[in-house]
């Protein structure tokens, strides 16, 4: 390990031991941690924008590659900043409609392609018993559970009778979903916390180590 | 087991249950936190080792990258910020750890820019040093370019218009392993790590438009949505969460920060199952004749 690396360790330690002791009470390390954290984010996108956006591929481009026309995707992202004035903050739109336009057109062709269409064909399943048990179950669940879940989400008639049971039926498959992804949300959460407490044991623990052998 | 272990555990069951009686004796939520620390601390200070079963989807993922031709190019995408390493970064250095095994030619890049690049570069480069691989011949990292959308749109036609240079500013073309990578076509599989839904778009744009594979390795919070590609077929293979990592170590059998969490993860999972268990108990027992449903 060296001096700076050892450095590197305990400034990381010390800002996750500070935004740490929020869970104990508001205190001013982790002010201190919070504002830091939300500048330092701050200065490294607008670094970041000017140097992997506007230079490498705006000014760049049209100065060492002679491609001028650059210029009036640079004119539109001007524009944008025209929301900022009340008198010319309807030039924006002009920006605006470009990019959803595009925005629109690149995602109506994939979400189609991509996610509408094979996840319809996934749902349409066979439900000819003579493929087995787990298949025709596996099968029966999907087709209720979709069915189910999607009258749940028809709100021109009240949920009454037949249609209200089927509803009913939609919300427990509704609820099981909820329960999955709140099963893993607190996975991710604990996962988050367990690589701040095996930096702390691993590497704060072993700078400590390194300091005094 | 020896005694000391039993202790452990005896020592485990009762301070959390201590803590659990405080927590709905005085109503103060820190002895929560305080539960879930040391639950977390202690399972990685006595190196607990719970097993950890391999899912369905980890296998898949695994096998599509194992039964991949030596020498098979490969791209891997660090699509994911800092603040989920825990669960990211195990990943991509299980799947490296695969990759170059296998002699795969590994091209790297990200769509994220704060960390994206910098993670890219240390990992690959730490776990290509482990098998004597080249940068420039074994692997090459492209970096970040902002607007993802025409980024991964755009290799489909040309990788090198894209990233005209890597991440290091080295012209691309000057680069011999790209010689011969010109865009999907001459990509054989797509291994996304992913914190963020730029999943669907690799789905949708890439694996949907270019037909070609891709297995992913995703967080926890996102994993549940993605089942719907693994059921479809549309993926192939996935990792979800720490617990993905952890599987994909496990079958690569080079135990990582992922594996050595896994105690902890399950200690802290069944100390919540049990709070909800007795927080519920409570609840119906304190509730009065008249209150309502």
């Amino acid at each position: 390990m060296t001096w700076i690396e050892f450095v590197q360790i305990w400034i990381i330690a010390f800002f996750t031991i500070s935004l740490f002791s929020f869970l104990y009470k508001d205190n001013p390390f982790y002010r201190i941690a919070e504002h830091i954290f939300a500048g330092l984010s701050a200065g490294y996108y607008v670094g970041l924008v000017w140097h992997a956006v506007i230079l490498q591929q705006m000014i760049n481009p049209m100065t060492e590659g002679g491609k001028w026309w650059l210029v009036i995707p640079g004119i539109l992202g001007v524009l944008m900043f025209s929301r900022f004035t009340k008198k010319y903050h309807w030039v924006s739109r002009l920006p605006l409609a470009f990019v959803m336009g595009n925005t629109a057109g690149i995602f109506i062709l994939s979400e189609l392609h991509g996610k509408v269409i094979p996840q319809l064909r996934s749902t349409m399943l066979s439900l000819n018993p003579a493929q087995g048990l787990e298949g025709f179950l596996l099968a029966l669940i999907i087709t209720i559970g979709v069915i189910s879940t999607l009258i749940y989400f028809y709100f021109s008639k009240e949920h009454k009778g037949t249609l209200g049971a089927i509803a009913k039926t939609g919300i427990w498959f509704i609820m099981i979903s909820f329960g999955a992804h709140f099963g893993y949300t607190v996975m991710a959460r604990i996962s988050l916390l367990i690589g701040r407490i095996l930096f702390l044991i691993d590497d704060w623990g072993g700078s400590i180590i390194w300091l005094f052998s | 087991m020896s005694i000391w272990m039993i202790l452990a555990y005896i020592f485990l069951i009762v301070f959390g249950a201590w803590l659990l009686y405080k927590t709905f004796r005085t109503g103060d939520r820190r002895f929560i936190y305080l539960a879930v620390g040391f639950y977390v601390v202690f399972p990685i200070l006595i190196t607990l080792d719970l097993p950890t079963s391999i899912s369905p989807e980890a296998e898949q993922l695994y096998d599509a990258v194992d039964t991949l031709p030596d020498s098979s190019v490969v791209m891997l995408t660090f699509d994911y910020y800092p603040s989920t390493l825990a669960e990211t970064e195990p990943m991509s250095r299980a799947a490296l750890h695969h990759l170059f095994r296998k002699d795969c030619r590994v091209v790297t890049m990200t769509t994220i820019p704060l960390g994206g690049p910098s993670i890219a570069e240390r990992v690959t480069r730490e776990v290509a040093d482990e098998y004597d691989k080249v940068y420039g011949i074994d692997y090459v990292n492209l970096g970040y370019k902002a607007n993802y959308v025409a980024v991964l749109k755009g290799m489909g036609t040309s990788i090198k218009k894209i990233y005209p240079t890597d991440n290091s500013g080295t012209p691309v073309s000057e680069i011999p392993m790209m010689e011969d990578i010109r865009n999907y076509d001459d990509i054989d599989f797509i291994f996304v790590v992913a914190d963020n839904a730029i999943v669907d778009i690799w789905m949708a744009i890439v694996n949907a438009q270019y037909d070609i594979q891709v297995g992913t390795g995703v967080t926890a919070v996102m994993a549940p949505k993605f089942f719907a590609y693994i059921g479809s077929g549309q993926m192939t293979g996935m990792l979800g969460g720490m617990k993905g990592a952890a599987e994909y170590e496990a079958l690569e059998k080079q135990a990582g920060t992922a594996s050595k969490g896994m105690g902890a993860q399950s200690l802290v999972h069944l100390f919540i199952i049990v709070s909800v268990m007795v927080g519920n108990i409570i609840f119906f027992f304190e509730r009065k004749p008249g209150d309502k449903k």
